[in-house]
């Protein structure tokens, strides 16, 4: 397998929001405008390939018996050392993020990927591996994002495109979370279906 | 190379040679954004006063070295005369919807509210964080809100008020209308709502000895 095979197939085939269905807790959660959306994509992003490294790097060094508390600590390290970098440089993006920043460090997707795939392949792999992954996540809260800012508020990244009054805020609460991820893993099946016939 | 054998020693030793790395890694990390941490939190304290007290105006004016009561600090700040423009108060209430919810809030010489600013918070992203916003807002009008969206979220009962600039704890209802206040809580956002008008009435209350909302407020905290 090649490494620009296994970061399409992240985006893509083994999209984790659309496809994987993981890590939908923040998906649903930081979904509200498409800036917040992003923000959220590239944090996990960073941590992602940081953790997909490390623990690649370090899979002959752990013993299996540990290997769960190992990948913690080493994720939740990454994960604090964003949240300080983002809160000294990104201030306003911690204060709209606020609790989903260390959160991530339970994000399954993360942990996932550290034993499905960093704990199996070598390090470039990985690497990969955690650019497709965290892009694929990136791409999709973007979009989910896009479409609840549209809907619910009438803008497009912060810019107002439609009047006040065609705004559905039911889309800017949880269930238009559901609502429009339903919808798009709906839009993303068909397509796929459609290029497999 | 062969991967390590689970046995106690070696799963005892690997996973303290990777927290103490790790530790160290955080501590260096922690040292190298420190001062830009504490420079951008002194800034936003430093914004905070001014923006409560005297807002967007190019008035001269001096604060005083702040004053720590009881969990609240006190700004003073005068004009360049030496009169008093009013106070800022640093509030904390710890019962947001993601815990501790700190707020700025500026009261004139009368008591009334000149302005306020979320200083630190835990709320949820497009809901109990729109609360920076929210309380300065003037109400949306609700008659604007027509077509499809009144029939989505059925139509609001009555034009309600969430502009708390210029209000007064003293002889204003500071809670939200469902305790039978006078202030519109953020749509679903209850929560953050009261914790925030509970953070603004205890400062008030630090400041002035009482509020109008007494009878309620120890009612409205229980949740």
């Amino acid at each position: 397998m090649n490494c620009f095979k296994t970061l399409v197939n992240g985006i893509v085939k083994e999209n984790p929001t659309f496809v994987l269905l993981l890590g939908m807790c923040p998906t649903l959660a930081t979904t509200s405008s498409a800036l917040n959306g992003m923000g959220m994509g590239v944090a996990t992003m960073f941590v992602l390939i940081c953790s997909n490294v490390f623990i690649s790097l370090l899979k002959n060094v752990i013993p299996d018996g540990v290997r769960i508390p190992c990948y913690i600590v080493v994720i939740a390290s990454f994960v604090t050392i964003l949240q300080m970098l983002m809160q000294a440089y990104v201030p306003s993006l911690y204060q709209t993020l606020g609790i989903f920043i260390p959160l991530i460090v339970v994000n399954c997707i993360i942990l996932g990927r550290a034993e499905a795939f960093a704990a199996k392949n070598n390090v470039l792999q990985s690497l990969c591996d955690g650019i497709g992954i965290g892009l694929g996540f990136t791409i999709a809260l973007t979009l989910l994002g896009m479409v609840r800012e549209l809907l619910g508020k009438g803008a497009f990244f912060g810019h107002q495109v439609l009047p006040e009054s065609m705004n559905m805020l039911v889309f800017v609460l949880a269930p238009g979370a559901f609502i429009t991820l339903g919808l798009l893993i709906a839009l993303v099946n068909s397509i796929k279906n459609r290029k497999a016939e | 190379m062969k991967k390590l054998e689970s046995n106690l020693k070696n799963m005892a030793v690997v996973l303290t040679v990777i927290s103490v790395v790790a530790a160290g890694l955080l501590a260096w990390v922690n040292g190298v954004t420190k001062t830009a941490i504490d420079r951008i939190n002194e800034q936003t304290v430093a914004d905070g006063i001014k923006s409560v007290t005297i807002g967007d105006s190019d008035v001269e004016f001096t604060v005083a070295a702040p004053q720590e009561k009881n969990g609240f600090i006190f700004h003073k700040v005068s004009d360049a005369a030496g009169n008093t423009i009013g106070t800022a108060v640093e509030s904390t209430d710890h019962n947001g919807f993601g815990g501790d919810l700190k707020v700025m809030v500026g009261f004139g010489p009368e008591g009334e509210i000149l302005g306020y600013k979320v200083l630190q918070h835990s709320e949820t992203p497009g809901l109990g964080a729109q609360a920076d916003d929210w309380f300065r807002q003037a109400s949306t009008d609700q008659a604007a809100q027509s077509g499809f969206a009144s029939f989505l979220l059925g139509a609001p009962a009555k034009a309600g008020n969430h502009n708390i600039i210029g209000m007064n704890p003293g002889d204003d209802m500071l809670t939200v209308s469902k305790d039978g206040g006078e202030v519109d809580a953020i749509t679903a956002s209850t929560i953050t709502s009261k914790a925030f008008l509970r953070a603004v009435n205890a400062a008030y209350k630090e400041l002035f000895g009482y509020t109008a909302a007494d009878g309620v407020s120890g009612a409205s905290s229980q949740n």
